[in-house]
């Protein structure tokens, strides 16, 4: 109490210039800036020209979601080359953070498939290492997150989906791993293979439908909010709740996409397959 | 499940799949029994029987993930 009534005698002047400072970069940001550049419904910082248009590519601009795909590969590639390029054995800050990542990817796979998960590191770790940049490109004003848009998504569940078969299938063999979707009950398979397949089925959809409703709803109230900077509360209310929330959200939706990729891969190579599933 | 501690978030993970999940497989079910009423012929059948079997799949999931049934998920 007595600190705070302290700092408010104190600084009571300096909080009404941050204030003033703030009203000043909201007025800029809001005139100049948000109305054309942020959001997704407004023509992003950066844009190609459509050069696949002979591969049948509407529009006079690629489409943004391309475009930022692109720049987060980029983003990646140009990491992994400088981490890779400087490998020493004690690392500098760069190779020791680029170690702490893989590390983490590893222990979780560690934790959830066993002792045959390490394997597994490229697919897991490019899906969450891409799918982490480009969640927090969101909040980078005139950037737009491709994991906004539902064909980025859907493609990245696509290949968990055929790889994690896939694995399934180089474990146990075809008609093995086939068996597994028809139950412990023999005369109950013609019943609950179909019932196993659209289970199946519907887990591309829910992965990919999670992620990208997350991102695009986040993106479409940041974009509202700062279509209406010029009245300040908005950009506050954007400031100082909508982008600690899209930092989280970022985090958690990278993790349970991840996560759900390291249970169906576990699920589909799991040892013993007898009378329980995943 | 009881022993590390982010439990929590995996529980959110695993958790978080129920209400798309449950309704993905309906949807599935039924976009594939009229992709194969169209594809045959045979009008209302396939559609009834296959949105009947997305719904079991759907509430298949639903109790796996709860863990009703069959080993409960890591």
């Amino acid at each position: 109490m007595a600190t705070e009534t302290n700092e408010k005698a104190s600084g009571g002047k300096s909080a009404w210039f941050v204030l003033a400072g703030l009203v000043v970069a909201n007025l800029l940001v809001g005139f100049f800036f948000a109305p054309r550049h942020v959001g997704l419904h407004t023509a992003p910082l950066i844009q190609l020209p459509n050069f696949l248009a002979f591969l049948g590519v509407p529009g006079e601009w690629l489409p943004p979601h391309v475009t930022f795909t692109w720049l987060v590969m980029m983003i990646l590639v140009v990491f992994g080359w400088v981490v890779g390029r400087g490998l020493r054995a004690v690392p500098g800050p760069l190779q020791n953070f680029a170690e702490v990542v893989i590390e983490g990817f590893l222990g979780l796979l560690d934790q959830m498939i066993g002792r045959q998960g390490r394997q597994f590191l490229p697919l897991v770790g490019t899906a969450g290492l891409f799918i982490l940049t480009s969640n927090l490109l969101a909040n980078i004003p005139g950037f737009q997150p491709p994991t906004a848009n539902w064909n980025t998504t859907i493609a990245l569940a696509v290949t968990v989906f055929i790889s994690y078969n896939y694995f399934g299938v180089r474990k146990h063999g075809l008609v093995n791993y086939l068996k597994h979707f028809c139950g412990p009950i023999w005369w109950l398979a013609p019943l609950m293979f179909p019932i196993e397949f659209i289970g199946h089925l519907a887990r591309p959809v829910s992965l990919s439908i999670r992620l990208f409703g997350n991102i695009f709803g986040e993106e479409s109230v940041v974009t509202i909010l700062l279509g209406l900077s010029w009245l300040i509360m908005p950009y506050l209310i954007w400031l100082g709740v909508m982008l600690p929330l899209s930092l989280f959200t970022a985090a958690v939706q990278t993790f349970v996409f991840i996560m759900l990729t390291m249970v169906y891969i576990a699920g589909a190579v799991e040892e013993g397959h007898g009378e329980e599933h995943y | 499940m009881s022993d590390d501690e982010p439990s929590v978030l995996r529980q959110l993970a695993r958790l978080s799949t129920i209400g798309i999940s449950l309704v993905a497989a309906t949807a599935i079910g039924l976009l594939i029994g009229y992709g194969l009423d169209r594809l045959l012929g045979t009008k209302p059948w396939l559609t009834m029987l296959f949105t009947l079997l997305g719904i079991a799949a759907g509430f298949l999931n639903l109790f796996r993930d709860v863990g009703l049934i069959g080993q409960p998920r890591r």
